[in-house]
């Protein structure tokens, strides 16, 4: 099998690959790719592209990188970081993504598998009614402009003001769920028309809601489970996948529109119009910023009230509040997103497309509870399979900008696996396998097949065996709810 | 043939994207919104109890149709629907090309109608609009 790249690609590592400034005009930077042989040569010709367009950006430091489970994406790959110089670099929405602060959440319970099983389907009942998904859905918080101006700059805090959550929560989320420099006069009528309704909505696509068992046999590092929640013992957890709704994609589409003219304004060229780009100090710029923290708090809120769902509505299944059930939240984090961080270098401007925040222990951004393991990484799977909690480590800071995979990134077309199998075929078969779907679309089921999926296993071993983050455990899904 | 339209495999691996086509610009743009509006439900199953007039002037096809399509996405979300069809007219004027439309469709119900993806918005990825003699083209990603 030979690469998807006339590209040279040099090997540095078993897991790290390098594409050298050499390879394309105008690459400021090398390229470097985490993957095993096996992945590299299983990655698409976008991957090699991209992130070499990456690499040509102004500003760029160190290298552009593409994490194991990249794939093609708009402008950056999928599972594409890169980090710029403040003064001399430039902010893209195309390095954080149409879904800004698309995240991962995980709830831990006292629950085992033996207590949900026999009542599996009520809860996957329960959990569908509470959690609107699928297109077009509208949440039950009622927002007027004011309330969403709140939500835009205090994100997961506003949500335990008005009661959707416990205050403990906002330790156990990245930037405590609130993320500084939101203005929301930087965001269009038409991203609050989008977003206003949609606050505690799943989306559809990838995005999941889904309960989870971790079985001893699958726990990897028992002490570092323990401090984050984890007791194995067929031990029930529930995952969340998603982000800010049609009020982050319109401030994604609206500031791409901004950014194509202010290229040409700054004289900035790019090897793809869905890098369009701005200086990170121009106002343009900082406008971006600033609209992208609302949309990334919001994304942060939208996670907290789908928490205050879950609860509910495992309280009312199992008839015991959700503090009696030991529903903490372990860790949210978000995959898609810009953030100023401070390296050798000084402070940057660090993207992450498709790709987590991996911090080490003893960071300040580590939660205290964290801090002596690493950050919590959270890496869904595909709604077959299973996914992973792992944890940041030191080397991820010094090679990769702090930063490792999401997920477990897509080989196959969402067009060719609807033709490989039908939603209603799939949802039976899992059935059979003890995984019950709830889903909003049956065409938007078969889309997100588990073969569609690369095997995350082997994309979290490489992470891993590169020491860019620890596995703790392996999650496998008993439920899903998708929209 | 006015105008058609067809579903691409591999060009986008993690959304969705189509080709569409017709003898004109109007038909074109028509090909288009049959396509994305497939994209978010099977309009067949969605009845027409919503209804909104656009008008919409741009200075080329190709920019005519992006903001077209964005803004069959902004009231997917901004009104909770989904569509059953939608009436349009393009005319041009000088150097101006102008869209009139009315979008047609109704609150979303996933009891009654056959639901599909949930777009996030129209890409420039791969984005193209072009004149072939007497037929015009367009290629389109959307973001899921």
């Amino acid at each position: 099998m030979t690469l998807q790249t006339e590209m040279r690609v040099n090997r540095i590592t078993d897991e790290v690959w390098e594409i050298p400034v050499t390879e394309k005009p105008g690459m400021v930077v090398p390229a470097r790719i985490y993957a095993t042989p096996g992945i590299l040569h299983s990655m698409d010709r976008g991957v090699f592209d991209q992130v070499t367009n990456v690499a040509c950006l102004p500003g760029i430091t160190r290298y552009a990188l593409c994490m194991p489970d990249g794939h093609w994406g708009y402008g950056f790959p999928i599972g594409g970081v890169a980090a710029f110089d403040l003064e001399t670099g430039v902010i893209s929405p195309g390095g954080v993504g149409y879904d800004v602060n698309c995240g991962m959440r995980l709830i831990r319970t006292d629950l085992t598998l033996g207590d949900v099983r026999p009542k599996l389907e009520r809860l996957m009942t329960e959990l569908f009614r509470r959690v609107p998904a699928g297109v077009g859905a509208a949440g039950f918080v009622r927002l007027n402009r004011d309330s969403f101006d709140a939500v835009m700059t205090r994100g997961a805090r506003w949500c335990i003001e008005e009661g959707y959550g416990w205050n403990r929560d906002l330790a156990h989320i990245e930037e405590g769920g609130c993320i500084a420099g939101a203005d929301p006069s930087t965001v269009s009528d038409h991203a609050v028309g989008r977003g206003i309704n949609q606050l505690g909505t799943l989306g559809s696509g990838n995005h999941y809601l889904e309960v989870q068992v971790v079985s001893n046999d699958r726990v990897f590092d028992p002490e570092t489970a323990a401090a984050l929640g984890l007791t194995g013992q067929d031990q029930i957890m529930v995952m969340v996948h998603c982000g800010s709704r049609g009020f982050g994609h319109q401030v994604a589409s609206d500031y791409l529109k901004t950014f194509e003219k202010a290229m040409r304004r700054y004289g900035i060229a790019v090897k793809d119009q869905q890098l369009a780009c701005a200086p990170f100090r121009s106002p343009e710029g900082q406008e971006y910023f600033a609209a992208m923290n609302c949309a990334a708090n919001t994304a942060f809120a939208n996670r907290q009230v789908i928490t205050h769902q879950i609860r509910g509505a495992f309280a009312q299944v199992f008839g015991r509040s959700a503090e009696e059930l030991g529903m903490e939240l372990v860790y949210d984090v978000a995959h898609n997103i810009a953030k100023v961080e401070r390296y050798p270098e000084g402070e940057l401007l660090v993207h992450r497309k498709g790709s987590t925040r991996a911090f080490g222990p003893g960071s300040p951004d580590v939660p205290r509870d964290f801090q002596k393991i690493g950050q919590p990484v959270i890496c869904g799977g595909s709604m077959e399979t299973g996914s992973y909690l792992l944890v940041g480590t030191d080397r991820a800071v010094r090679e990769t900008f702090g930063s490792t995979m999401h997920g477990s990134g897509r080989t196959m077309s969402r067009a060719q696996a609807k033709k490989s199998i039908r939603g209603e075929q799939l949802q039976q078969d899992m059935k059979r396998r003890g995984i019950l779907v709830k889903a909003v679309s049956m065409s938007g089921l078969a889309e997100e097949a588990g073969f569609a999926y690369k095997n995350i296993s082997e994309v979290v071993e490489t992470v891993d065996r590169a020491g860019i983050t620890k596995k703790v455990a392996e999650l496998r899904p008993i439920g899903n709810i998708k929209g | 043939m006015a105008s058609s339209f067809r579903f691409l495999d591999d060009i986008a691996l993690a959304d969705l994207a189509f080709e569409a086509e017709g003898d004109s610009v109007e038909e074109l743009l028509r090909a288009a919104t049959r396509a994305l509006l497939e994209t978010l439900a099977d309009p067949e199953t969605v009845a027409e109890t919503w209804e909104r007039r656009i008008t919409k002037a741009e200075d080329d096809p190709a920019d005519l149709l992006f903001e077209w399509l964005s803004d069959i996405v902004y009231w997917k979300d901004a009104a909770g629907v989904v569509f059953h069809d939608a009436e349009l007219f393009v005319r041009q004027e000088g150097s101006a090309w102008t869209l009139e439309a009315v979008l047609r469709g109704a609150s979303v119900d996933q009891t009654e109608q056959t639901l599909r993806n949930d777009v996030k918005g129209i890409t420039k990825h791969l984005y193209d609009v072009k004149q072939d003699g007497t037929r015009w083209y367009a290629r389109v990603v959307v973001d899921v």
